[in-house]
């Protein structure tokens, strides 16, 4: 144990020592959030903007004064209809515009259904909330363009709507802005992967590299011992670049005014302790994987290809779960990443964490820290080491 | 004292390769014992299977009265060893390199500071100890090997090729220290496949050719044994033709 612990102190000074990787590492770590928030920060003001000062391109306003009246008392401001309207919502220029039907007056006059057209492109993100509040605008004033003729012919306006729909959203402060969520999830899990990554190369390919592997393998360090020393020190690295990760999100999100771009979102001291939590199996899986991938390779660039695969599946799972259209099955807890990004989920939504799933969630990945740990040192003392170089 | 008895040790699938073929030789404490041969006789094979790196097929080899398969933990902290691979780490100076080595043998921080100090004066280190180990020379490179090497006072000792690499001056230094370690009565087996290397500091010589030993003994027992009148001519004749020798 004394000399585990002399092994991983060696290949913290060592990477400590790294200055230029180092800086890297921490600063790429440290960035993340709040370059990422920045950008969905600003996307998503936007979007507010947009909305609250609708602009509505309108063709043949004069044909239907009235509706013109109303939209613009809701405080929408309406334009002249550009030739090019259609181009412009292709290009994502223009969000939406309307086009009152030339038979518009005369339909009122008839006391037909009167038309006016809305020309948009739904797949635009941005345009969305423009979109809706048109849509809703219109369909509000329907409503009370109806209640009044109801009520000249003396019909209450209740007889014409026997549904009423009381809208309930369940969705709690919190749960707005999932991309958010994802973002936070995503990078905290990756962090755990990419933290170690170089200490890993270095502590495993380097050292056969740079010849330095036999002679301590003929020191009285036991294969064992060299592993969970390198491990160790691999995992308290990695376990400090997923620390610096989560604090620069936790730092941006207190001092972003949240409520202002309309997401009332939590991530604070409390969630910042709930993340290395669930992440800590990863914090300790990671690392294990990253040993061994990188020691069945004889330089550091063949390790960097070993260790692509990995990066891969890591990178993908998390993607995936965002298209599962289901309910993630319970099981889904004790499966490494899957478990712990269901869980970082959890946690953000400000949902209850029951530590019978926490423990779900760490035992494959102990289990496989084991085998990892194990067949590692297994490789270090195989022979083939020595004499393939 | 080192005591190898039919020692085997083949490589490939079907054990093709018999990189060390019933090898047999005795190295007593207080003397260095040199292992010559060309390149691929076998000696760096034979090196690792005496430092517990490498498991032999057959045979038995004793290090200090203790095998080295079945007392490998025993075997390794009374060992010493600068094998053919000396890389050091680079952004470690040369002091931490050494103190290292001494924590992984367990030495209190006391003794070790005392030993790495002695060993940096005695191989001339003083002056590049605590700088990183990323700008040394060959020579220096070297120095280092060998005092994290010789950090916990082994009992034996086992260089592999020590010389390549070094300056006149280098390894007139490591001559100064193989000989102080064989005053103190240690057990010091050295490879080369330079002869005048061999012929300069050892007192008994071991000869491999082709995982066999084609000869052993002191140079003028070599001399006589094949009837030649040089030491050089002794080599030749005994190995069948000096190929993979340097003179």
């Amino acid at each position: 144990m004394n000399r585990a612990l002399t092994v991983a102190r060696k290949e913290l000074v060592e990477t400590f020592r790294d200055r230029r990787t180092m800086l890297m590492t921490l600063a790429t770590a440290a960035l993340a959030g709040p370059i990422f928030l920045a950008l969905i920060f600003n996307m998503i003001a936007g979007q507010g903007e947009r909305a609250r000062t609708l602009a509505l391109p309108v063709d043949g306003a004069e044909r239907a004064p009235a509706l013109i009246a109303f939209l613009e008392r809701e405080g929408v401001r309406i334009l002249p209809m550009p030739a090019d309207a259609v181009e412009r919502i292709r290009a994502g220029d223009l969000d939406v515009a309307m086009v009152v039907d030339p038979a518009f007056a005369q339909q009122v006059d008839e006391g037909r259904t009167a038309k006016v057209r809305l020309i948009f492109d739904r797949s635009r993100d941005r345009a969305r909330a423009s979109i809706d509040q048109a849509e809703s605008l219109l369909r509000a004033f329907a409503r009370q363009w109806g209640g009044q003729r109801l009520l000249v012919r003396g019909i209450a306006p209740s007889v014409a709507s026997p549904l009423e729909v009381v809208v309930e959203d369940l969705a709690t402060p919190q749960q707005a802005g999932a991309i958010v969520l994802f973002l936070v999830a995503y990078y905290g899990l990756f962090a755990t992967l990419m933290g170690g990554m170089p200490l890993a190369l270095d502590a495993t390919a380097g050292e056969r590299e740079r010849q330095s592997l036999e002679p301590l393998l003929a020191t009285p360090a036991t294969a064992a011992e060299i592993v969970a020393g390198k491990w160790l020190a691999v995992a308290a690295f990695a376990g400090l670049v997923v620390a610096v990760t989560l604090a620069g999100f936790w730092l941006t999100l207190s001092f972003v005014p949240l409520p202002a771009v309309g997401i009332p979102f939590l991530f604070g001291a409390r969630e910042f302790g709930r993340f290395l939590v669930i992440l800590l199996p990863m914090i300790a899986l990671m690392p294990a994987a990253l040993l061994y991938l990188a020691s069945r390779a004889r330089t550091i660039k063949e390790a960097q290809t070993n260790l692509s695969l990995l990066l891969f599946v890591v990178s993908m799972i998390p993607v995936a779960q965002i298209f599962l259209q289901r309910r993630e099955p319970d099981w889904l807890v004790a499966v490494p990443v899957s478990g712990q990004y269901l869980l970082l989920n959890r946690a953000l939504r400000g949902e209850a964490l029951p530590f019978a799933d926490l423990l779900l969630s760490a035992i494959v990945p102990t289990a496989l820290v084991a085998l990892a740990l194990w067949a590692t040192a297994r490789r270090f003392s195989n022979e083939a080491l020595l004499a393939s170089r | 004292m080192i005591a190898v008895e039919e020692i085997v040790k083949t490589f490939g699938r079907r054990g093709e390769v018999r990189a060390v073929d019933g090898v047999s030789f005795t190295a007593p404490p207080g003397e260095i014992t040199g292992l010559l041969g060309p390149n691929g006789a076998g000696k760096t094979t034979l090196l690792r299977v005496l430092a517990t790196l490498v498991v032999p097929d057959s045979g038995r080899a004793t290090l200090g009265g203790r095998d080295v398969v079945a007392n490998r933990a025993e075997v390794r902290r009374r060992l010493g060893v600068l094998s053919d691979a000396r890389g050091l780490y680079p952004r470690l100076t040369g002091r931490e390199n050494i103190e290292y080595y001494a924590a992984l043998h367990g030495l209190a921080p006391a003794v070790r500071e005392r030993r790495i100090e002695a060993l940096i004066g005695e191989l001339g280190l003083a002056g590049v100890a605590d700088r990183r180990a990323m700008g040394y020379s060959q020579g220096e490179k070297m120095k280092v090997a060998i005092a994290r090497a010789l950090v916990h006072e082994p009992d034996t000792i086992l260089l592999d090729e020590p010389t390549n690499g070094l300056d006149v001056m280098s390894v007139r230094a490591l001559r100064d220290t193989l000989r102080r370690l064989r005053a103190e009565g240690r057990t010091l087996l050295f490879s080369s496949h330079v002869m005048q290397e061999v012929a300069a500091l050892c007192d008994r010589i071991v000869i491999l050719g082709r995982g066999k030993v084609v000869a052993s003994g002191t140079a003028a027992e070599l001399i006589a044994q094949s009837g030649r009148a040089t030491l050089e001519d002794a080599f030749v004749a005994l190995l069948g033709s000096g190929e993979g020798l340097a003179a």
